[in-house]
């Protein structure tokens, strides 16, 4: 055989190194459920765009992450779903799956926004010394069933409730929060969401 | 006087440089690009709208230098390009402390291993070493290049 040829299944070779090295690292990718309870979601169910948010009380970046999110939820008023999944860095922030927790259980009363909003509004208090003083009085200004709402926080379907839809953002690659996927299509961080989601969204609706 | 590299050496240089940069850009490439794109971005180097290309093609950038490596195809490139990126990496970690950026993770073997920025520097300087070592290998007995040109000769890698 001559050089040139030699040259060619080398690099036929290589690339192919390459594609299956891959395809290994990847392993099979699994499917995700972007599933919710209704009182965790916001927006008609038929709407044309669904927003999937993967996020932690307790991480900056989500909190940073509301405006852009709650600006696109304003602008595409009615035509828009926002699905909100648990995804608690328990590695990084020790407090958030017990904050995950009383959201849901918020949400079983039909509060999950408002005690959403001020956990995030109030992120720099609750994840600290104070945290079951502070969780209490947003459950108490959310007039929530306090009684019910503390016996639903040490129900264990709650717990699994929360590792099920880390379990999804696993299966579906999430590495960091916030990530939402709009219609399928990925953007992490704030930075992602402002500048890229919103055209993406008016892509998807003229569709 | 030219340098001798034994041979076994440089065939455990290159293979061990080679297997990093396969490792690194297989675990980047395989996950999504916009995970990646928020280390890159995190850096402050490229502008923002380079940044989710360059989180897309920079692990396969990595793969191709690697597996060019580890196979012996083209050596002395490979091993020249292999430094050449991780002087990039070094420069960029030293403008990153002198920014005064604390970066969430280096990005440098994806989301398995996180270093410090004081680790990551001489984790690429020791890296850079072993690319020296494999680009003062070549040619070498056992790689592609050696098939391509039909043969090995001891006299070019000065072994007499």
């Amino acid at each position: 055989m001559d050089r040139l040829p030699r040259l060619a299944v080398c690099a036929l070779l290589v690339l192919a190194a390459c594609a299956g090295s891959v395809l290994l690292a990847r392993g099979s990718r699994k499917p995700f459920s972007s599933n919710a309870p209704r009182y965790r979601t916001l927006g008609p169910a038929d709407a044309k765009v669904t927003v999937v948010e993967f996020s932690d009380f307790e991480c900056p970046a989500c909190r940073v992450a509301e405006a852009p999110l709650r600006a696109l939820l304003k602008l595409y008023d009615g035509k828009i779903r926002l699905v909100f999944k648990h995804f608690p860095l328990e590695n990084m922030h020790r407090w958030a799956r017990g904050g995950a927790i009383a959201a849901e259980c918020a949400g079983r009363q039909g509060k999950f926004w408002e005690y959403h909003h001020a956990l995030y509004d109030h992120q720099e208090e609750w994840p600290s010394g104070k945290y079951e003083e502070r969780l209490a009085a947003y459950a108490k200004e959310a007039a929530l069933d306090e009684a019910a709402w503390q016996a639903c926080r040490k129900d264990p379907a709650v717990n699994e409730a929360v590792s099920a839809d880390h379990h999804d953002g696993t299966n579906a690659w999430v590495g960091s929060t916030p990530t939402f996927f709009i219609n399928g299509k990925r953007f992490v961080g704030a930075l992602q969401l402002s500048e890229r989601g919103t055209p993406f969204v008016d892509k998807e609706l003229k569709k | 006087m030219k340098a001798r590299i034994p041979p076994s050496v440089g065939l455990a240089a290159r293979v061990l440089v080679g297997a990093v940069l396969v490792y690194a850009g297989a675990t980047k490439a395989a996950g999504p690009s916009e995970e990646f794109a928020i280390v890159i971005g995190s850096y402050d180097i490229l502008p923002r709208e380079m940044v989710l290309t360059a989180a897309t093609f920079l692990p396969w950038v990595e793969l191709l230098i690697g597996w060019s490596l580890i196979f012996g195809l083209r050596l002395r490139a490979a091993a020249a390009a292999a430094g050449a990126l991780l002087a990039f990496f070094l420069i960029a970690l030293v403008l990153v402390q002198l920014k005064g950026i604390q970066l969430p993770n280096c990005g440098c073997l994806g989301d398995a291993v996180h270093f410090t920025p004081l680790q990551a520097c001489l984790f690429d300087t020791c890296l850079s070493a072993l690319c020296w070592l494999s680009w003062k290998s070549a040619p070498a007995r056992l790689s592609l290049d050696s098939w391509v040109e039909g043969g090995y000769t001891e006299h070019a890698n000065g072994q007499e």
